[in-house]
């Protein structure tokens, strides 16, 4: 932190035209008024994501352990409830929790990571492509502003989704959460310093998203979230797995490598960003996300001229 | 805010009631829909509840179309799936391979794609009638904070500007030799010159947003004026807790065993 605010002293501008003690005064001004605001709730919003992922890991552990007794007795039993309810209980609880923990800086990024989301979800599927890549925006977002920014842009990608092209992708919204809160852990535990460790990281990402999108897919969809992925079940139920188990493997087969590409894409956005872009994120500089000490300082004194 | 949402704009009783009850409504048809382990309720909701509430807020002919277009595809797939590859049937209709076509398979099929159906035409129903800026206002109104109000606005704002802004990079990507044509590989390698600038421009004007922001106090007060005020009558409440209650009554019923 302190080696940021010696990059800010050194520059004579900000290359916005903003002398750099005027960016300092705004972001402590930020910082006072929402701790400030944010004090008499801070308990409640915490108890809220306490709550909520509480909620999604006794969700997911429920339907893990009871479902299969129930497909035997011959039905759905309560799962398909369970799944539809418990995730879209927790989801909205993290998502309320998080978003009041946010500075102005970073409510005003998440609308175009939504955008961004939902454009490139559709340019992929349009395109034809066997991966989803609907969610860029939310993991640029958790690697620039954090896990809480990270779970607000999913749960909200998927209200938005809901009422612009149809409310199927609805009950994904944990998945979204999920990935959304991952992707600030793996920025935080810096992930993002080598190009080359992101895609592990997006890797592990899909891995922890396919296992929380299954009940998702098997109880409330039948394993039929699409053509292509529901002949895949199709293929693993004619071999002898359960439903939950099928859907499981269909995860496994292709969330993995679609977030790896995200990672990828990202980690390349993100490097190909001017590092001052980079740094104007209190996250970034925090955490030292992207592991240089003074990511400013290359790039700087070109600033005055331009 | 309307050209980029499903909403359609209409004149009727169920778009002038208040967007709380709907969502309450929706949410309790699917609290039910979902508790009920029978296929013929769903669908019953949907012939008795569902398309007669389109009808009324005259958007029957648009929910046909999104029902052809997002649904039927889903369904069909189901059926092929769990008709064709259930784990557990035993009752064998039909055998050809490794397919089986099982009663227990088509009765787990129609009971999912039931629900499915009803959950998907309920929330269309909702969406189509139901204005997004008023529905913020009225969730505000009923204690949801503002700030997800503005995510969601600003969202829905943002996009016919971003495609704007993508339309014109392509162009000038492409007056610089950039293919978009060929292979899907070919055109996903065009992704990543049409991105970095897009996503560049959009952070810094991020700044410049949220600069704004701030000067006009935005998420200093906690209860901040609404423009639009949704009137909210004594009856719609009640309404609103006894759909609640009653889907809650169900789930309890189902639970204990009274409904098996």
């Amino acid at each position: 932190m302190s080696g940021s605010r010696e990059a800010h002293a050194r520059h004579p501008f900000h290359p916005r035209g903003m002398a750099p003690h005027v960016i300092e005064c705004k972001e402590a001004f930020m910082s006072s008024t929402t701790s400030a605001a944010v004090d008499p709730n801070r308990t409640r919003n915490r108890i809220f994501v306490g709550l909520g992922a509480a909620v999604i890991v006794a969700t997911y552990l429920y339907l893990i352990l009871a479902q299969p007794t129930e497909l035997a007795e011959g039905g759905l039993g309560t799962s398909a409830l369970i799944a539809l309810a418990g995730y879209l209980i927790g989801a909205a609880l993290i998502a309320v929790g998080a978003i009041h923990r946010l500075p102005t800086a970073t409510l005003s990024l998440i609308p175009i990571a939504i955008v961004i989301n939902i454009a490139v979800g559709q340019l992929a599927a349009t395109l034809g492509l066997p991966v989803y890549l609907d969610s860029i925006g939310t993991v640029l977002v958790g690697v620039l502003a954090g896990p809480a920014a990270g779970a607000v842009t999913g749960a909200l990608t998927n209200v938005i989704w809901g009422l612009t092209i149809g409310p199927i992708a609805l009950p994904f919204a944990v998945t979204a959460v999920v990935i959304g809160v991952l992707a600030g852990y793996a920025a935080r535990l810096g992930m993002f310093r080598r190009f080359y460790l992101a895609p592990v990281a997006g890797f592990v990402t899909g891995i922890v998203a396919a296992l929380v999108s299954a009940p998702i897919a098997a109880f409330i969809f039948g394993g039929a979230t699409s053509g292509g992925t529901g002949a895949l079940v199709a293929a693993f139920q004619a071999f002898g797995n359960s439903l939950l188990a099928s859907t499981t493997l269909q995860g496994l087969l292709s969330d993995p490598l679609d977030k790896t590409i995200t990672f990828t894409v990202v980690v390349l956005i993100l490097f190909a960003l001017p590092g001052r872009l980079r740094s104007r994120f209190p996250f970034v500089r925090q955490y030292n996300v992207f592991g240089k000490v003074t990511p400013v300082a290359p790039a700087e004194p070109a600033a005055p001229k331009a | 805010m309307t050209t980029t949402t499903l909403y359609l704009e209409r004149t009727s009783a169920l778009h002038r009631l208040n967007p709380v009850t709907k969502l309450v409504a929706l949410l309790s048809i699917i609290l039910a829909v979902f508790a009920v382990p029978h296929w013929w309720i769903p669908l019953g909701i949907v012939a008795v509840v569902i398309v007669p509430a389109a009808v009324l807020g005259r958007v029957g002919g648009r929910l046909l179309r999104l029902f052809l277009i997002l649904l039927l595809p889903l369904l069909v797939v189901l059926f092929l799936i769990q008709g064709l590859f259930y784990p557990d049937g035993s009752t064998v209709l039909w055998e050809w391979g490794l397919a089986q076509l099982t009663t227990e398979g088509l009765l787990f099929a129609i009971t999912i794609g039931s629900r499915l159906t009803a959950l998907v035409l309920g929330s269309l129903v909702f969406v189509l009638t139901t204005d997004p800026a008023r529905l913020m206002s009225a969730l505000t109104q009923v204690g949801m904070s503002p700030k997800i109000a503005y995510v969601i606005s600003a969202s829905l704002q943002i996009i016919p500007a971003f495609q704007a802004r993508a339309q014109s990079i392509l162009l000038a990507q492409q007056a610089r030799g950039l293919a978009i044509v060929g292979s899907p590989l070919k055109r996903a390698r065009a992704l990543l010159p049409l991105l970095g600038p897009l996503i560049l421009g959009m952070i810094t004007d991020v700044d410049e947003r949220s600069t704004a922001m701030e000067a006009r106090a935005f998420g200093a007060t906690p209860k901040p004026t609404s423009l639009i005020i949704v009137p909210d009558p004594v009856g719609e409440r009640v309404a609103r807790w006894l759909m609640f209650l009653s889907a809650i009554a169900v789930v309890v019923l189902v639970v204990v065993g009274v409904i098996a």
